[in-house]
Protein backbone atom coordinates (compact mmCIF):
# COMPACT_ATOMS: atom_id res chain seq x y z
CA UNK A 1 0.00 0.00 0.00
CA UNK A 2 1.21 3.86 -0.69
CA UNK A 3 1.42 6.07 1.44
CA UNK A 4 1.48 9.86 0.44
CA UNK A 5 3.48 12.16 2.66
CA UNK A 6 1.75 15.77 3.08
CA UNK A 7 3.79 18.35 2.78
CA UNK A 8 3.05 21.91 3.66
CA UNK A 9 2.14 23.70 0.48
CA UNK A 10 4.61 26.13 -0.28
CA UNK A 11 3.15 28.71 -2.35
CA UNK A 12 5.97 30.81 -4.50
CA UNK A 13 5.08 34.48 -4.84
CA UNK A 14 7.18 35.55 -7.78
CA UNK A 15 8.45 38.91 -6.94
CA UNK A 16 6.99 41.93 -7.39
CA UNK A 17 8.07 43.85 -10.34
CA UNK A 18 9.84 46.54 -9.50
CA UNK A 19 8.15 49.61 -10.50
CA UNK A 20 10.42 53.36 -10.46
CA UNK A 21 7.32 55.38 -10.42
CA UNK A 22 8.28 56.00 -6.31
CA UNK A 23 11.33 58.23 -7.97
CA UNK A 24 8.88 60.11 -10.02
CA UNK A 25 6.34 60.82 -7.01
CA UNK A 26 9.26 61.47 -4.69
CA UNK A 27 10.69 64.22 -7.10
CA UNK A 28 6.75 65.70 -7.80
CA UNK A 29 6.20 65.73 -3.85
CA UNK A 30 9.02 67.31 -2.81
CA UNK A 31 8.80 70.17 -5.31
CA UNK A 32 5.16 70.49 -4.78
CA UNK A 33 5.95 70.97 -0.90
CA UNK A 34 9.24 73.03 -1.88
CA UNK A 35 6.88 75.45 -3.79
CA UNK A 36 4.21 75.26 -1.38
CA UNK A 37 6.03 76.68 1.05
CA UNK A 38 8.30 79.06 -0.43
CA UNK A 39 6.66 79.68 -3.56
CA UNK A 40 5.01 82.88 -3.60
CA UNK A 41 7.77 84.57 -1.75
CA UNK A 42 10.17 83.46 -4.68
CA UNK A 43 7.79 84.56 -7.08
CA UNK A 44 7.86 87.67 -5.17
CA UNK A 45 11.36 88.45 -4.19
CA UNK A 46 12.05 87.93 -8.05
CA UNK A 47 9.83 88.76 -9.91
CA UNK A 48 8.40 92.11 -8.09
CA UNK A 49 11.35 93.03 -5.45
CA UNK A 50 14.64 92.36 -6.61
CA UNK A 51 13.73 93.73 -10.64
CA UNK A 52 12.62 96.65 -9.33
CA UNK A 53 14.24 96.89 -6.19
CA UNK A 54 11.58 97.47 -3.85
CA UNK A 55 12.36 96.60 -0.27
CA UNK A 56 15.89 95.97 -1.46
CA UNK A 57 19.09 97.08 -2.84
CA UNK A 58 18.60 98.17 -6.01
CA UNK A 59 22.87 96.38 -6.65
CA UNK A 60 21.28 92.84 -5.25
CA UNK A 61 19.96 91.76 -9.09
CA UNK A 62 22.88 93.29 -10.50
CA UNK A 63 25.51 90.83 -12.45
CA UNK A 64 28.26 90.35 -9.59
CA UNK A 65 25.67 89.75 -6.88
CA UNK A 66 24.21 87.38 -8.62
CA UNK A 67 27.08 85.78 -9.99
CA UNK A 68 28.70 85.41 -6.30
CA UNK A 69 25.48 83.89 -5.14
CA UNK A 70 25.85 81.29 -7.86
CA UNK A 71 29.65 80.48 -7.38
CA UNK A 72 28.66 79.78 -3.98
CA UNK A 73 28.12 75.83 -3.59
CA UNK A 74 25.26 76.51 -1.22
CA UNK A 75 23.38 78.80 -3.90
CA UNK A 76 24.27 76.39 -6.42
CA UNK A 77 22.24 73.74 -4.71
CA UNK A 78 19.43 76.24 -4.06
CA UNK A 79 18.95 77.34 -7.40
CA UNK A 80 19.29 73.72 -8.58
CA UNK A 81 16.07 72.40 -6.09
CA UNK A 82 14.21 74.85 -7.16
CA UNK A 83 14.47 74.86 -10.63
CA UNK A 84 14.84 71.18 -11.26
CA UNK A 85 12.44 70.39 -8.44
CA UNK A 86 10.24 72.91 -10.04
CA UNK A 87 10.21 71.13 -13.10
CA UNK A 88 10.06 67.45 -12.53
CA UNK A 89 6.42 68.19 -10.30
CA UNK A 90 5.17 70.34 -13.64
CA UNK A 91 6.09 67.19 -15.12
CA UNK A 92 3.86 64.75 -12.86
CA UNK A 93 1.21 67.07 -12.75
CA UNK A 94 0.94 67.18 -16.62
CA UNK A 95 2.06 63.64 -17.37
CA UNK A 96 -1.13 62.29 -15.50
CA UNK A 97 -3.66 65.29 -16.70
CA UNK A 98 -2.65 64.73 -20.30
CA UNK A 99 -2.69 60.75 -19.45
CA UNK A 100 -6.42 61.38 -18.58
CA UNK A 101 -7.17 63.63 -21.06
CA UNK A 102 -5.88 60.59 -23.37
CA UNK A 103 -3.89 63.21 -25.62
CA UNK A 104 -1.59 60.98 -27.18
CA UNK A 105 0.77 57.59 -26.88
CA UNK A 106 2.03 57.15 -23.34
CA UNK A 107 5.32 57.20 -24.56
CA UNK A 108 4.96 60.43 -26.23
CA UNK A 109 3.34 61.87 -23.42
CA UNK A 110 6.55 60.31 -20.92
CA UNK A 111 8.61 62.25 -23.24
CA UNK A 112 7.25 65.36 -23.59
CA UNK A 113 7.18 66.13 -19.80
CA UNK A 114 9.47 63.39 -17.65
CA UNK A 115 11.95 63.94 -21.01
CA UNK A 116 12.00 67.45 -20.95
CA UNK A 117 12.04 67.64 -16.86
CA UNK A 118 15.24 65.02 -16.88
CA UNK A 119 16.63 67.19 -19.81
CA UNK A 120 16.36 70.95 -18.47
CA UNK A 121 17.80 69.29 -15.43
CA UNK A 122 20.88 68.16 -16.79
CA UNK A 123 21.21 71.35 -18.15
CA UNK A 124 20.83 73.22 -15.15
CA UNK A 125 23.69 70.85 -13.40
CA UNK A 126 25.70 71.62 -16.78
CA UNK A 127 25.38 75.69 -16.38
CA UNK A 128 26.14 75.20 -12.28
CA UNK A 129 29.43 73.75 -13.20
CA UNK A 130 30.18 75.92 -16.74
CA UNK A 131 29.18 79.41 -14.38
CA UNK A 132 32.26 77.41 -11.96
CA UNK A 133 32.98 78.03 -8.25
CA UNK B 1 -20.26 31.00 -28.74
CA UNK B 2 -21.01 34.60 -26.95
CA UNK B 3 -19.09 37.95 -28.13
CA UNK B 4 -17.39 39.76 -25.56
CA UNK B 5 -19.08 42.97 -24.78
CA UNK B 6 -17.73 44.97 -22.33
CA UNK B 7 -19.83 47.95 -21.14
CA UNK B 8 -18.31 51.56 -21.84
CA UNK B 9 -19.72 54.34 -20.12
CA UNK B 10 -20.29 57.40 -22.57
CA UNK B 11 -17.81 60.33 -21.27
CA UNK B 12 -17.83 63.98 -23.02
CA UNK B 13 -14.66 64.52 -25.13
CA UNK B 14 -13.95 67.45 -23.52
CA UNK B 15 -15.08 66.31 -19.70
CA UNK B 16 -12.22 68.05 -18.14
CA UNK B 17 -13.16 71.23 -19.33
CA UNK B 18 -16.86 70.88 -17.22
CA UNK B 19 -17.96 70.73 -14.14
CA UNK B 20 -17.03 68.79 -11.56
CA UNK B 21 -13.97 67.97 -13.41
CA UNK B 22 -12.76 71.18 -14.17
CA UNK B 23 -11.78 71.77 -10.36
CA UNK B 24 -9.65 69.12 -11.08
CA UNK B 25 -8.09 70.19 -13.99
CA UNK B 26 -7.76 74.02 -12.88
CA UNK B 27 -5.56 72.40 -9.67
CA UNK B 28 -3.47 70.21 -12.09
CA UNK B 29 -2.26 73.10 -14.04
CA UNK B 30 -1.53 75.48 -11.10
CA UNK B 31 0.98 72.66 -10.38
CA UNK B 32 2.17 73.27 -14.08
CA UNK B 33 2.30 77.06 -13.34
CA UNK B 34 5.34 75.72 -10.68
CA UNK B 35 7.30 74.19 -13.97
CA UNK B 36 6.93 77.50 -16.00
CA UNK B 37 8.27 79.61 -12.94
CA UNK B 38 11.40 77.30 -13.11
CA UNK B 39 11.76 77.94 -16.80
CA UNK B 40 12.20 81.46 -15.97
CA UNK B 41 14.47 80.99 -13.36
CA UNK B 42 16.48 78.74 -15.64
CA UNK B 43 16.52 81.52 -18.65
CA UNK B 44 17.35 83.75 -16.26
CA UNK B 45 20.06 81.23 -15.55
CA UNK B 46 21.19 81.34 -19.31
CA UNK B 47 22.02 84.78 -19.51
CA UNK B 48 24.21 84.57 -16.56
CA UNK B 49 26.44 81.96 -17.87
CA UNK B 50 26.30 84.52 -21.10
CA UNK B 51 27.84 87.48 -19.60
CA UNK B 52 26.98 90.70 -18.13
CA UNK B 53 25.28 92.07 -21.35
CA UNK B 54 22.94 88.91 -21.61
CA UNK B 55 21.88 89.29 -17.79
CA UNK B 56 21.45 92.94 -18.21
CA UNK B 57 18.94 92.09 -21.58
CA UNK B 58 17.19 89.53 -18.89
CA UNK B 59 16.85 91.73 -15.79
CA UNK B 60 15.35 94.64 -18.60
CA UNK B 61 12.89 92.20 -19.52
CA UNK B 62 12.17 91.78 -16.13
CA UNK B 63 11.20 95.11 -15.63
CA UNK B 64 8.89 95.38 -17.84
CA UNK B 65 5.04 95.77 -18.00
CA UNK B 66 4.83 91.95 -19.54
CA UNK B 67 6.76 90.59 -17.23
CA UNK B 68 5.27 92.12 -14.21
CA UNK B 69 1.85 90.90 -15.44
CA UNK B 70 3.11 86.91 -16.44
CA UNK B 71 4.75 87.16 -12.69
CA UNK B 72 1.22 88.11 -11.63
CA UNK B 73 -0.86 85.47 -13.09
CA UNK B 74 2.06 82.90 -12.07
CA UNK B 75 1.41 84.03 -8.02
CA UNK B 76 -1.85 83.90 -8.71
CA UNK B 77 -1.55 80.11 -10.24
CA UNK B 78 0.74 79.09 -7.03
CA UNK B 79 -1.46 80.45 -4.55
CA UNK B 80 -4.40 78.22 -5.86
CA UNK B 81 -1.20 75.33 -5.96
CA UNK B 82 -0.67 76.04 -2.19
CA UNK B 83 -4.15 76.60 -1.01
CA UNK B 84 -5.02 72.77 -3.04
CA UNK B 85 -1.84 71.60 -2.00
CA UNK B 86 -2.54 71.65 1.47
CA UNK B 87 -6.28 70.18 1.02
CA UNK B 88 -4.54 66.98 -0.24
CA UNK B 89 -2.29 66.54 2.15
CA UNK B 90 -4.47 65.41 4.92
CA UNK B 91 -5.80 62.83 2.40
CA UNK B 92 -2.75 61.14 1.49
CA UNK B 93 -1.19 61.16 4.80
CA UNK B 94 -1.51 58.53 7.76
CA UNK B 95 -4.70 59.76 10.52
CA UNK B 96 -3.39 62.32 12.85
CA UNK B 97 -4.31 61.14 15.90
CA UNK B 98 -3.64 63.49 18.87
CA UNK B 99 -4.67 62.98 22.52
CA UNK B 100 -7.22 60.00 21.29
CA UNK B 101 -8.71 61.92 18.82
CA UNK B 102 -8.54 62.27 15.23
CA UNK B 103 -7.57 66.03 14.22
CA UNK B 104 -10.23 66.93 11.40
CA UNK B 105 -9.11 67.24 7.57
CA UNK B 106 -9.69 70.95 7.67
CA UNK B 107 -7.40 71.75 10.64
CA UNK B 108 -4.94 69.67 9.17
CA UNK B 109 -4.55 72.07 5.99
CA UNK B 110 -5.64 75.21 8.15
CA UNK B 111 -2.19 74.58 9.92
CA UNK B 112 -0.39 73.67 7.25
CA UNK B 113 -1.71 76.64 5.17
CA UNK B 114 -0.25 78.81 8.22
CA UNK B 115 3.13 77.19 8.06
CA UNK B 116 3.59 78.03 4.46
CA UNK B 117 2.50 82.04 5.29
CA UNK B 118 5.35 81.84 8.12
CA UNK B 119 7.61 80.09 5.76
CA UNK B 120 7.29 82.67 2.78
CA UNK B 121 6.58 85.38 5.42
CA UNK B 122 10.18 84.39 6.66
CA UNK B 123 12.14 84.33 3.56
CA UNK B 124 10.94 87.75 2.28
CA UNK B 125 12.30 88.98 5.79
CA UNK B 126 15.85 87.22 5.98
CA UNK B 127 16.13 89.17 2.46
CA UNK B 128 14.87 92.55 3.53
CA UNK B 129 16.77 91.90 6.68
CA UNK B 130 20.22 90.97 4.75
CA UNK B 131 19.45 93.97 2.33
CA UNK B 132 19.01 96.76 4.95
CA UNK B 133 22.32 95.50 6.67
CA UNK B 134 24.17 95.56 3.79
Amino acid sequence: MRTTVLRPTVLHHPAPKRSIAPVFWLLFGAGGMLSALFGPALIILTGFMLPHGWGVPASFSDFPHVLAFVHHPIGKLLVLAVIALFFWHGAERLFLTLKDMRAGPLLVLRLLTYGVAALLTLVTIALLLAIGF
Amino acid sequence: MSERRPFHRQQARRWWAHKPYLAYTVRELSGVAVALYGAILLAGLICLWRGPEAYADFQRILRSDGAFAVHLVLLAAVLWHVVTWFQILPKTMPKLILGGRQVPQRQVTAIALLVAMVCSAALLVVVVAIGAMS
